[in-house]
Protein backbone atom coordinates (compact mmCIF):
# COMPACT_ATOMS: atom_id res chain seq x y z
CA UNK A 1 0.00 0.00 0.00
CA UNK A 2 1.19 3.71 -0.47
CA UNK A 3 3.90 2.06 -3.27
CA UNK A 4 3.23 2.68 -6.50
CA UNK A 5 1.82 0.12 -8.88
CA UNK A 6 3.28 0.87 -12.38
CA UNK A 7 1.85 -2.11 -14.45
CA UNK A 8 -1.12 -2.21 -12.49
CA UNK A 9 -3.96 -4.76 -14.21
CA UNK A 10 -7.06 -2.78 -15.70
CA UNK A 11 -9.24 -6.20 -15.51
CA UNK A 12 -10.00 -7.76 -11.87
CA UNK A 13 -11.91 -11.26 -11.93
CA UNK A 14 -13.28 -11.94 -8.82
CA UNK A 15 -13.67 -15.71 -7.67
CA UNK A 16 -16.88 -17.66 -7.62
CA UNK A 17 -17.46 -17.75 -4.08
CA UNK A 18 -18.26 -21.10 -4.08
CA UNK A 19 -15.35 -22.79 -3.33
CA UNK A 20 -16.04 -25.67 -0.20
CA UNK A 21 -12.82 -27.56 -0.79
CA UNK A 22 -9.39 -26.39 -1.57
CA UNK A 23 -8.84 -28.99 -3.88
CA UNK A 24 -10.20 -29.44 -7.55
CA UNK A 25 -12.23 -26.02 -7.48
CA UNK A 26 -13.18 -23.72 -9.90
CA UNK A 27 -10.85 -21.10 -8.66
CA UNK A 28 -8.11 -22.97 -9.57
CA UNK A 29 -8.79 -23.75 -12.93
CA UNK A 30 -9.79 -20.24 -13.46
CA UNK A 31 -6.33 -19.42 -12.01
CA UNK A 32 -5.07 -21.66 -14.56
CA UNK A 33 -6.00 -19.89 -17.54
CA UNK A 34 -5.21 -16.62 -15.64
CA UNK A 35 -1.77 -17.57 -15.16
CA UNK A 36 -1.08 -18.11 -18.78
CA UNK A 37 -3.42 -15.10 -20.11
CA UNK A 38 -0.87 -12.54 -22.57
CA UNK A 39 -2.79 -10.13 -20.71
CA UNK A 40 -1.99 -9.01 -16.60
CA UNK A 41 -4.96 -9.40 -13.99
CA UNK A 42 -6.20 -9.02 -10.96
CA UNK A 43 -7.86 -12.01 -9.52
CA UNK A 44 -9.96 -11.52 -6.24
CA UNK A 45 -10.12 -14.51 -4.31
CA UNK A 46 -13.38 -13.87 -2.38
CA UNK A 47 -14.66 -17.27 -0.31
CA UNK A 48 -16.11 -16.73 2.67
CA UNK A 49 -17.06 -20.21 3.23
CA UNK A 50 -13.54 -21.69 3.29
CA UNK A 51 -11.48 -22.08 6.62
CA UNK A 52 -8.76 -19.64 6.99
CA UNK A 53 -6.60 -22.91 6.91
CA UNK A 54 -8.04 -24.06 3.55
CA UNK A 55 -8.37 -20.76 2.23
CA UNK A 56 -4.24 -20.37 3.14
CA UNK A 57 -3.79 -23.93 0.69
CA UNK A 58 -5.50 -22.40 -2.25
CA UNK A 59 -4.20 -18.60 -2.06
CA UNK A 60 -0.85 -20.17 -1.82
CA UNK A 61 -1.18 -22.72 -4.95
CA UNK A 62 -2.95 -19.78 -6.95
CA UNK A 63 0.19 -17.34 -5.62
CA UNK A 64 3.05 -19.88 -6.34
CA UNK A 65 1.14 -20.33 -10.25
CA UNK A 66 1.09 -16.33 -10.71
CA UNK A 67 4.30 -16.70 -9.39
CA UNK A 68 6.23 -13.43 -10.44
CA UNK A 69 4.08 -13.33 -13.42
CA UNK A 70 2.16 -9.93 -13.91
CA UNK A 71 -1.11 -10.72 -12.67
CA UNK A 72 -1.83 -10.43 -8.94
CA UNK A 73 -4.00 -12.36 -6.57
CA UNK A 74 -5.89 -10.58 -4.43
CA UNK A 75 -7.17 -12.10 -1.33
CA UNK A 76 -10.61 -10.92 -0.17
CA UNK A 77 -10.14 -9.32 3.28
CA UNK A 78 -7.68 -11.51 4.99
CA UNK A 79 -4.59 -9.82 4.29
CA UNK A 80 -3.44 -12.12 7.52
CA UNK A 81 -3.90 -15.16 4.84
CA UNK A 82 -2.85 -12.93 1.48
CA UNK A 83 0.49 -12.46 3.77
CA UNK A 84 0.83 -16.17 4.50
CA UNK A 85 0.13 -17.12 1.63
CA UNK A 86 2.59 -15.04 -0.65
CA UNK A 87 -0.31 -13.19 -2.50
CA UNK A 88 0.72 -9.64 -3.40
CA UNK A 89 -2.85 -7.71 -2.92
CA UNK A 90 -5.60 -7.98 -0.26
CA UNK A 91 -8.91 -6.39 -1.30
CA UNK A 92 -11.01 -4.95 0.98
CA UNK A 93 -15.14 -4.95 1.49
CA UNK A 94 -16.91 -2.18 2.76
CA UNK A 95 -17.44 -3.63 6.04
CA UNK A 96 -13.53 -4.60 6.39
CA UNK A 97 -11.32 -3.71 9.39
CA UNK A 98 -10.51 -0.03 8.30
CA UNK A 99 -7.75 -0.03 5.63
CA UNK A 100 -6.23 3.27 7.38
CA UNK A 101 -5.90 0.82 10.61
CA UNK A 102 -4.97 -2.00 8.94
CA UNK A 103 -2.38 0.00 6.65
CA UNK A 104 0.98 -0.44 8.57
CA UNK A 105 0.09 -4.23 8.56
CA UNK A 106 -0.72 -4.77 5.60
CA UNK A 107 3.17 -4.46 4.43
CA UNK A 108 3.63 -4.32 0.74
CA UNK A 109 0.53 -5.66 -0.72
CA UNK A 110 -1.18 -3.87 -3.24
CA UNK A 111 -4.54 -2.98 -1.16
CA UNK A 112 -7.76 -1.82 -2.54
CA UNK A 113 -11.29 -1.60 -1.48
CA UNK A 114 -15.31 -2.13 -2.61
CA UNK A 115 -17.60 1.26 -1.67
CA UNK A 116 -20.94 0.78 -2.77
CA UNK A 117 -22.15 4.42 -2.42
CA UNK A 118 -19.91 7.99 -3.14
CA UNK A 119 -20.42 8.42 0.75
CA UNK A 120 -18.15 5.29 1.21
CA UNK A 121 -15.91 5.60 -1.91
CA UNK A 122 -15.24 9.28 -0.89
CA UNK A 123 -14.43 8.08 2.76
CA UNK A 124 -11.37 6.23 1.34
CA UNK A 125 -9.57 9.06 -0.19
CA UNK A 126 -7.07 9.26 3.25
CA UNK A 127 -6.76 5.48 3.55
CA UNK A 128 -4.05 5.01 1.32
CA UNK A 129 -5.36 2.48 -0.82
CA UNK A 130 -3.98 1.37 -4.20
CA UNK A 131 -7.13 1.55 -5.42
CA UNK A 132 -11.35 1.36 -5.34
CA UNK A 133 -14.01 -0.85 -6.78
CA UNK A 134 -16.75 1.07 -6.92
CA UNK A 135 -20.41 -0.16 -7.92
CA UNK A 136 -22.43 -1.78 -8.80
CA UNK A 137 -22.64 0.51 -11.71
CA UNK A 138 -25.25 -1.84 -13.59
CA UNK A 139 -27.66 -4.09 -12.51
CA UNK A 140 -26.14 -7.66 -11.83
CA UNK A 141 -27.58 -10.54 -9.90
CA UNK A 142 -24.49 -10.54 -7.78
CA UNK A 143 -24.33 -7.62 -6.80
CA UNK A 144 -27.39 -6.57 -5.78
CA UNK A 145 -26.94 -7.73 -2.35
CA UNK A 146 -25.13 -4.39 -2.31
CA UNK A 147 -27.99 -2.20 -3.20
CA UNK A 148 -29.32 -0.41 -6.46
CA UNK A 149 -27.29 0.58 -9.53
CA UNK A 150 -25.08 3.43 -9.13
CA UNK A 151 -25.10 4.12 -12.59
CA UNK A 152 -22.29 6.01 -14.93
CA UNK A 153 -22.89 9.55 -13.94
CA UNK A 154 -21.83 8.75 -10.50
CA UNK A 155 -18.82 6.67 -11.42
CA UNK A 156 -17.53 9.77 -13.25
CA UNK A 157 -18.14 11.92 -10.02
CA UNK A 158 -16.01 9.41 -8.06
CA UNK A 159 -13.42 9.28 -10.96
CA UNK A 160 -12.95 12.82 -10.79
CA UNK A 161 -12.76 13.40 -6.86
CA UNK A 162 -10.30 10.29 -5.91
CA UNK A 163 -6.97 10.52 -6.83
CA UNK A 164 -6.36 6.53 -6.99
CA UNK A 165 -7.24 4.19 -9.84
CA UNK A 166 -11.15 3.44 -10.31
CA UNK A 167 -12.22 0.31 -10.98
CA UNK A 168 -16.12 -0.03 -12.13
CA UNK A 169 -18.10 -3.49 -11.04
CA UNK A 170 -21.45 -4.93 -11.56
CA UNK A 171 -23.11 -5.63 -14.78
CA UNK A 172 -19.83 -4.58 -16.80
CA UNK A 173 -20.11 -6.55 -20.14
CA UNK A 174 -17.47 -5.92 -22.39
CA UNK A 175 -19.27 -3.68 -24.28
CA UNK A 176 -20.01 -1.70 -21.32
CA UNK A 177 -15.87 -1.22 -20.81
CA UNK A 178 -15.46 2.35 -23.14
CA UNK A 179 -18.20 4.08 -21.49
CA UNK A 180 -16.74 3.20 -18.03
CA UNK A 181 -13.54 4.56 -19.41
CA UNK A 182 -14.83 7.51 -20.38
CA UNK A 183 -16.02 8.04 -17.10
CA UNK A 184 -12.55 8.18 -16.26
CA UNK A 185 -12.66 4.53 -14.35
CA UNK A 186 -8.92 2.95 -14.39
CA UNK A 187 -10.36 -0.26 -15.29
CA UNK A 188 -13.35 -3.01 -14.39
CA UNK A 189 -14.25 -6.06 -12.65
CA UNK A 190 -16.72 -8.77 -12.90
CA UNK A 191 -17.33 -12.26 -11.78
CA UNK A 192 -20.18 -14.28 -14.41
CA UNK A 193 -18.46 -13.92 -17.23
CA UNK A 194 -15.24 -15.74 -15.87
CA UNK A 195 -17.20 -18.26 -14.58
CA UNK A 196 -16.96 -21.02 -17.96
CA UNK A 197 -13.02 -21.74 -17.50
CA UNK A 198 -13.51 -23.28 -21.07
CA UNK A 199 -14.41 -19.88 -22.68
CA UNK A 200 -11.91 -17.55 -19.90
CA UNK A 201 -8.90 -17.01 -22.01
CA UNK A 202 -11.55 -15.39 -24.86
CA UNK A 203 -13.09 -13.08 -22.20
CA UNK A 204 -10.31 -11.59 -21.09
CA UNK A 205 -9.22 -10.58 -24.28
CA UNK A 206 -13.02 -9.58 -25.47
CA UNK A 207 -12.47 -7.19 -22.31
CA UNK A 208 -9.16 -5.66 -22.99
CA UNK A 209 -9.99 -5.34 -26.64
CA UNK A 210 -11.85 -2.70 -24.94
CA UNK A 211 -9.31 -1.06 -22.68
CA UNK A 212 -6.75 1.89 -23.34
CA UNK A 213 -3.17 0.95 -24.40
CA UNK B 1 3.51 -11.90 26.82
CA UNK B 2 2.49 -14.35 29.72
CA UNK B 3 -0.64 -15.64 31.26
CA UNK B 4 -0.86 -15.16 34.78
CA UNK B 5 -0.65 -18.59 37.12
CA UNK B 6 -4.18 -19.05 37.60
CA UNK B 7 -6.22 -17.61 33.78
CA UNK B 8 -9.85 -17.80 33.49
CA UNK B 9 -10.62 -16.66 30.30
CA UNK B 10 -14.18 -15.50 29.20
CA UNK B 11 -15.19 -15.80 25.31
CA UNK B 12 -17.92 -13.67 23.88
CA UNK B 13 -21.06 -16.00 22.50
CA UNK B 14 -22.66 -15.87 19.45
CA UNK B 15 -25.77 -13.46 21.12
CA UNK B 16 -24.38 -11.41 23.58
CA UNK B 17 -22.96 -7.63 22.91
CA UNK B 18 -19.52 -8.46 23.34
CA UNK B 19 -18.60 -5.10 24.70
CA UNK B 20 -21.23 -5.22 27.72
CA UNK B 21 -20.11 -9.01 28.16
CA UNK B 22 -16.39 -8.80 28.49
CA UNK B 23 -17.09 -5.58 30.90
CA UNK B 24 -19.43 -8.10 33.03
CA UNK B 25 -16.55 -10.83 32.47
CA UNK B 26 -13.82 -8.01 33.67
CA UNK B 27 -15.04 -6.64 37.04
CA UNK B 28 -16.05 -10.66 38.20
CA UNK B 29 -12.05 -10.91 37.71
CA UNK B 30 -11.76 -12.90 34.21
CA UNK B 31 -8.02 -12.44 33.35
CA UNK B 32 -8.42 -12.80 29.73
CA UNK B 33 -11.54 -11.70 27.04
CA UNK B 34 -11.51 -13.85 24.45
CA UNK B 35 -13.50 -11.97 21.09
CA UNK B 36 -15.15 -14.82 18.61
CA UNK B 37 -18.26 -13.88 16.51
CA UNK B 38 -18.14 -16.11 13.23
CA UNK B 39 -20.76 -13.72 12.09
CA UNK B 40 -19.77 -10.62 12.22
CA UNK B 41 -17.80 -8.33 10.19
CA UNK B 42 -14.19 -7.40 10.08
CA UNK B 43 -15.66 -3.66 11.10
CA UNK B 44 -17.63 -4.73 13.88
CA UNK B 45 -15.15 -7.12 15.25
CA UNK B 46 -12.67 -4.28 14.68
CA UNK B 47 -14.31 -1.75 16.59
CA UNK B 48 -15.31 -4.45 19.26
CA UNK B 49 -11.95 -5.39 19.91
CA UNK B 50 -10.64 -2.08 19.94
CA UNK B 51 -13.18 -1.20 22.58
CA UNK B 52 -12.49 -4.35 24.69
CA UNK B 53 -8.91 -4.39 24.82
CA UNK B 54 -9.21 -0.91 26.22
CA UNK B 55 -11.29 -2.34 29.22
CA UNK B 56 -8.87 -5.07 29.40
CA UNK B 57 -6.42 -2.76 29.78
CA UNK B 58 -7.91 -0.62 32.68
CA UNK B 59 -8.05 -4.40 34.50
CA UNK B 60 -4.84 -5.54 33.81
CA UNK B 61 -6.46 -8.70 31.99
CA UNK B 62 -5.74 -9.88 28.36
CA UNK B 63 -7.53 -9.31 24.94
CA UNK B 64 -7.57 -12.55 22.42
CA UNK B 65 -9.02 -12.54 19.12
CA UNK B 66 -10.56 -15.61 17.78
CA UNK B 67 -9.25 -17.01 14.10
CA UNK B 68 -8.61 -13.27 12.88
CA UNK B 69 -4.57 -12.78 12.86
CA UNK B 70 -5.76 -9.75 10.39
CA UNK B 71 -7.76 -7.89 12.93
CA UNK B 72 -5.28 -8.85 15.82
CA UNK B 73 -2.71 -7.35 13.89
CA UNK B 74 -4.76 -3.96 12.91
CA UNK B 75 -5.49 -3.07 16.32
CA UNK B 76 -2.33 -4.94 18.49
CA UNK B 77 -4.33 -7.62 20.25
CA UNK B 78 -2.32 -8.86 22.90
CA UNK B 79 -3.10 -12.28 21.29
CA UNK B 80 -5.20 -14.48 18.78
CA UNK B 81 -6.42 -17.66 19.41
CA UNK B 82 -6.85 -20.38 16.66
CA UNK B 83 -8.31 -23.63 16.22
CA UNK B 84 -7.16 -26.33 13.91
CA UNK B 85 -9.06 -25.34 10.53
CA UNK B 86 -7.88 -21.57 10.97
CA UNK B 87 -4.29 -19.96 10.05
CA UNK B 88 -1.53 -21.89 11.49
CA UNK B 89 0.42 -20.86 14.87
CA UNK B 90 3.74 -20.96 12.73
CA UNK B 91 2.07 -18.77 9.93
CA UNK B 92 0.29 -16.53 12.79
CA UNK B 93 3.72 -16.27 14.30
CA UNK B 94 5.50 -15.00 11.65
CA UNK B 95 2.90 -12.44 10.83
CA UNK B 96 2.99 -11.27 14.75
CA UNK B 97 6.26 -11.21 15.68
CA UNK B 98 7.56 -13.14 18.99
CA UNK B 99 5.29 -10.93 21.92
CA UNK B 100 1.92 -11.94 21.33
CA UNK B 101 -0.09 -14.49 22.30
CA UNK B 102 -1.35 -17.00 20.28
CA UNK B 103 -3.56 -20.04 21.88
CA UNK B 104 -4.12 -22.96 19.60
CA UNK B 105 -7.13 -25.73 20.15
CA UNK B 106 -5.91 -28.83 20.52
CA UNK B 107 -7.76 -32.29 21.19
CA UNK B 108 -4.84 -34.77 21.01
CA UNK B 109 -1.72 -35.29 22.23
CA UNK B 110 -0.30 -35.37 18.79
CA UNK B 111 -1.98 -31.43 18.32
CA UNK B 112 -0.51 -30.69 21.58
CA UNK B 113 3.30 -31.48 20.07
CA UNK B 114 2.74 -29.53 17.13
CA UNK B 115 1.52 -26.50 18.72
CA UNK B 116 4.52 -26.11 21.11
CA UNK B 117 7.15 -26.91 17.91
CA UNK B 118 4.90 -23.82 16.25
CA UNK B 119 5.57 -21.57 18.53
CA UNK B 120 2.01 -21.31 20.48
CA UNK B 121 2.14 -19.61 24.53
CA UNK B 122 -0.66 -22.08 25.53
CA UNK B 123 -2.81 -24.82 24.41
CA UNK B 124 -6.92 -24.28 24.87
CA UNK B 125 -7.82 -27.79 25.15
CA UNK B 126 -11.17 -29.18 25.10
CA UNK B 127 -13.37 -30.24 25.03
CA UNK B 128 -13.60 -31.66 28.78
CA UNK B 129 -17.18 -32.11 29.70
CA UNK B 130 -20.19 -32.08 27.42
CA UNK B 131 -21.03 -28.46 26.22
CA UNK B 132 -23.86 -26.97 24.15
CA UNK B 133 -21.80 -23.99 23.31
CA UNK B 134 -20.37 -25.47 19.88
CA UNK B 135 -21.61 -28.18 17.63
CA UNK B 136 -19.21 -31.20 18.92
CA UNK B 137 -19.00 -34.21 17.01
CA UNK B 138 -16.77 -35.74 19.31
CA UNK B 139 -16.83 -37.34 22.48
CA UNK B 140 -15.59 -35.06 25.54
CA UNK B 141 -11.89 -35.93 26.29
CA UNK B 142 -12.94 -36.09 30.17
CA UNK B 143 -9.77 -34.77 32.77
CA UNK B 144 -7.42 -37.98 32.37
CA UNK B 145 -6.95 -37.05 28.64
CA UNK B 146 -6.54 -33.68 29.42
CA UNK B 147 -3.61 -34.57 31.67
CA UNK B 148 -2.11 -36.61 28.98
CA UNK B 149 -2.44 -33.78 26.53
CA UNK B 150 -0.62 -31.62 29.32
CA UNK B 151 2.12 -33.46 29.68
CA UNK B 152 2.64 -33.70 26.16
CA UNK B 153 2.64 -29.73 25.50
CA UNK B 154 6.35 -29.61 26.46
CA UNK B 155 5.54 -26.99 29.55
CA UNK B 156 2.70 -25.13 27.50
CA UNK B 157 0.23 -23.18 29.65
CA UNK B 158 -3.05 -25.34 29.36
CA UNK B 159 -6.44 -24.12 29.10
CA UNK B 160 -8.85 -26.53 29.79
CA UNK B 161 -12.73 -25.67 27.86
CA UNK B 162 -16.13 -27.51 27.48
CA UNK B 163 -18.49 -27.56 29.87
CA UNK B 164 -16.79 -26.70 32.66
CA UNK B 165 -18.58 -25.11 35.63
CA UNK B 166 -18.47 -24.24 39.60
CA UNK B 167 -18.89 -28.47 40.33
CA UNK B 168 -15.47 -29.38 37.92
CA UNK B 169 -13.21 -26.42 37.74
CA UNK B 170 -11.14 -27.56 40.79
CA UNK B 171 -11.06 -31.32 38.61
CA UNK B 172 -9.53 -29.44 35.31
CA UNK B 173 -6.68 -27.76 37.73
CA UNK B 174 -5.95 -30.83 39.67
CA UNK B 175 -5.56 -32.23 36.14
CA UNK B 176 -2.72 -29.99 35.23
CA UNK B 177 -4.70 -27.45 33.55
CA UNK B 178 -3.23 -23.69 34.35
CA UNK B 179 -6.63 -22.32 33.44
CA UNK B 180 -9.74 -22.79 32.27
CA UNK B 181 -11.81 -20.95 29.44
CA UNK B 182 -15.89 -20.65 29.94
CA UNK B 183 -18.54 -19.56 27.06
CA UNK B 184 -22.15 -20.34 27.96
CA UNK B 185 -20.95 -20.12 31.87
CA UNK B 186 -20.86 -16.19 31.69
CA UNK B 187 -23.00 -15.54 29.16
CA UNK B 188 -25.62 -17.68 29.87
CA UNK B 189 -25.95 -16.81 33.17
CA UNK B 190 -28.08 -14.39 34.47
CA UNK B 191 -25.55 -12.56 36.82
CA UNK B 192 -22.67 -12.64 34.16
CA UNK B 193 -20.35 -10.75 36.95
CA UNK B 194 -21.22 -12.70 39.78
CA UNK B 195 -20.76 -16.14 37.84
CA UNK B 196 -17.20 -15.12 36.43
CA UNK B 197 -16.33 -14.01 40.18
CA UNK B 198 -17.34 -17.44 41.40
CA UNK B 199 -15.30 -19.24 38.81
CA UNK B 200 -12.35 -17.25 39.19
CA UNK B 201 -12.63 -17.72 43.11
CA UNK B 202 -12.69 -21.88 42.55
CA UNK B 203 -9.33 -22.06 40.47
CA UNK B 204 -7.71 -19.65 41.90
CA UNK B 205 -6.44 -21.56 44.89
Amino acid sequence: MAEQHPSLPRLMIVSSGKEHLSDSSLAMKQALHIARSAQPVIFQLREKSLTASALLQLGHSIATLFNDGESILAINERFDIALAAGARGVHFPESSCPADAARKAVRGLLAGQSAHSEAAALSTASAGLDYLLFGPVFHTPSKAPFGPPQGLERLGKICSKLRIPVFAVGGITPDKVPACIEKGAYGVAALAPFLDTGSLPEVIKHYYSFMPL
Amino acid sequence: MTLPRRLLCVITDEVSYPVTLARMALEGGAGMVQLRKKTASGRELYEWAVRIQELCRQRHALFIINDRVDIALAMHADGVHLGQLDLPASAARALLGPDPLIGVSVSTPEEAVRAAEDRASYIGVGHIFPTFSKDKPSKPLGTSALRTIANAASGLPVIAIGGIDLDNAGEVIRAGATGIAVISAVSGSEDPVSATRDLFNSIRQ
